[in-house]
């Protein structure tokens, strides 16, 4: 091989790198509407998000013409409030009415609108050695597992990353007066609700989740140790929001409009009918004619 | 199953052109080293320690570079595959500079300063080293392209997962694990390994091909 071929070779390398860079960022003829949404993740991994934006494209072609993307990321709500306050994202999909309520007042979110709702459970092993199932409220049954733990008889899994169904947790904690960090028996994983399931499966432990991921993971028979030991209609609501983000503008706000009217209008019957085919039943509840009482719960939680 | 290709070669494509870019700085910065001993003394190790940098620490960085309110945010690049291309290729650097020294300063003190006393001059003798050193460059690229193809930080932060667009191997592993879809993350896994098999695989038949 002579110099030549060698010298060729590193100018290709060079120039191919930088030509397929730019030609392909510029060349479009119909550059595509890409509109950022940061999405909690429980929603996300449940295939609603997807299933819903499908059903809304197909309706806005003709609106916004070209090739109109809901670019889904999911992140765990505080991250995806994080990152709207640095303007990454267009619409927040979230369920941590507290944290939603400091970004409201630091002027990050506006126009919210809750679309959707579901429920934590209190899940742990068959056994329930603290007696969870037999509370009369949340707060006791957090006491209950607080109590076992103590005696060294039950382990308790929490997410430990201010995602929504955290941040709940907290303030379950909150309320029962005790602080249970740094005990031994309370294990931060520090992740997402389907590896902290997986976590409080091993241990045979207490973990609040929502109702949605437990489902899945019980489905698919991830977490054979683990059943729900309480639930309750109104203690554990769980309550889902968008909200625009106030830096977003031009025409991927006036599309993410459009998907929040979209959510809280026709997607609403989809909402109710969603996985109750895999699951025997659904894993999100649609809000129509529960606005009100909804709000009060949000207002509520939010205040916590 | 077409979307488990499309990812693999969004995948292949990042990774490669992350690797290429990388390799456009990193043979001139090579060759450079080999040349400047001195520099290369403090350079290089410098370059081996930061091969192990976590990829979630580049990952935010050019994050905060990159988002809107950040320095960079007018290049509206954030959430983009070049995004993810120029991480990876910031995350390989070091390593593929530092094992292209190591093959290129054992090339220049061997036959080098022998081409030089038998009256090479400097575009000769960068050619022989080139060369000399072209297995030691293709080695590098597969080690760039594997460490860039299997990192997760960097596609998941500036990349932000999106289907169809930024989802590559990785954070597509990533999102069917928190699903609890073990099999098709490890299938997405073996996809991976494959791949990277595959490319390495490739570079040996083109080294027999060339006689290298």
């Amino acid at each position: 091989m002579g110099y030549k071929t060698i010298l060729i070779l590193l100018l290709i390398l060079l120039s191919i790198s930088m030509i397929v860079l730019f030609t392909n960022k510029f060349s479009m003829t119909c550059e595509s509407i890409r509109v950022r949404v940061a999405t909690t993740t429980s929603l996300y991994a449940t295939g609603l998000l997807d299933y819903l934006a499908d059903k809304f494209v197909d309706r806005i072609k003709e609106k916004y013409g070209c090739n109109t993307i809901l670019a889904f990321m999911p992140l765990g709500s505080g991250e995806a409030l994080r990152r709207a306050e640095n303007g990454d994202a267009c619409l927040v999909l979230v369920h941590a009415p507290s944290l939603e309520k400091e970004y409201i007042s630091k002027g990050v979110l506006t126009d919210g609108h809750i679309f959707a709702y579901n429920y934590f459970i209190i899940v742990g092993p068959k056994e329930d050695p603290a007696n969870v199932s037999h509370s009369s409220n949340v707060v006791e049954a957090f006491r209950r597992i607080y109590l076992a733990g103590e005696l060294g008889k039950v382990k308790f899994i929490s997410r430990g990353d201010r995602s929504g169904t955290n941040v709940r947790e907290l303030m379950i904690w909150g309320l029962t007066g005790l602080n249970p960090k740094g005990k031994p028996w309370y294990i931060e994983t520090g992740s997402g609700m389907g590896k902290t399931l997986l976590v409080a499966n091993e241990f045979n432990a207490y973990t609040l989740s929502d109702i949605g991921t437990f489902l899945k993971f019980k489905s698919k028979g991830r977490i054979p140790n683990l059943v729900i030991l309480y639930s309750n209609d109104t203690e554990l609501i769980n309550i889902y929001s968008a909200y625009i983000v106030s830096t977003c503008s031009g025409v991927e706000k006036s599309i993410a409009s459009d998907f929040i009217k979209f959510l809280i209008g026709d997607a609403q019957e989809l909402i109710a009918k969603y996985g109750i085919h895999v699951y025997g039943q659904p894993l999100f509840y649609p809000v129509k004619s529960k606005t009100e009482w909804l709000s009060k719960i949000w207002s509520v939680l939010s205040s916590g | 199953m077409n979307e488990i290709i499309e990812i693999t070669l969004r995948s292949i494509y990042v990774s490669g052109l992350a690797t290429l870019l990388s390799l456009s700085i990193s043979i001139p910065s090579a060759y450079y080293l080999s040349r400047n001993s001195g520099i290369a003394r403090v350079v290089i190790p410098v370059f081996e320690a930061l091969i192990g940098v976590p990829t979630v620490f580049i990952g935010l960085t050019l994050y905060m570079l990159l988002s809107t309110r950040g320095p960079l945010g007018f290049l509206k690049l954030l959430y983009t595959p070049y995004a993810i291309i120029i991480g990876e290729s910031i995350l390989v650097f070091p390593l593929i500079t530092a094992v292209i020294y190591r093959v290129m300063h054992i090339t220049w003190v061997t036959y080098g300063e022998l081409a030089i006393t038998l009256g090479a001059n400097e575009r000769q003798t960068l050619m022989l080293i080139a060369k000399q050193a072209l297995p030691g460059i293709i080695a590098a690229s597969i080690m760039g392209f594997s460490r860039a193809i299997g990192e997760l930080g960097i596609a998941l932060l500036v990349g932000g997962n999106i289907r169809g667009y930024t989802r590559v191997l990785t954070t597509a592993i990533a999102l069917e694990v928190s699903k609890g879809s073990f099999e098709v993350a490890l299938t997405l896994g073996l996809i991976l390994i494959v791949t990277v098999l595959s490319f390495s695989a490739l570079s040996r038949v083109i080294e027999r091909w060339y006689g290298l």
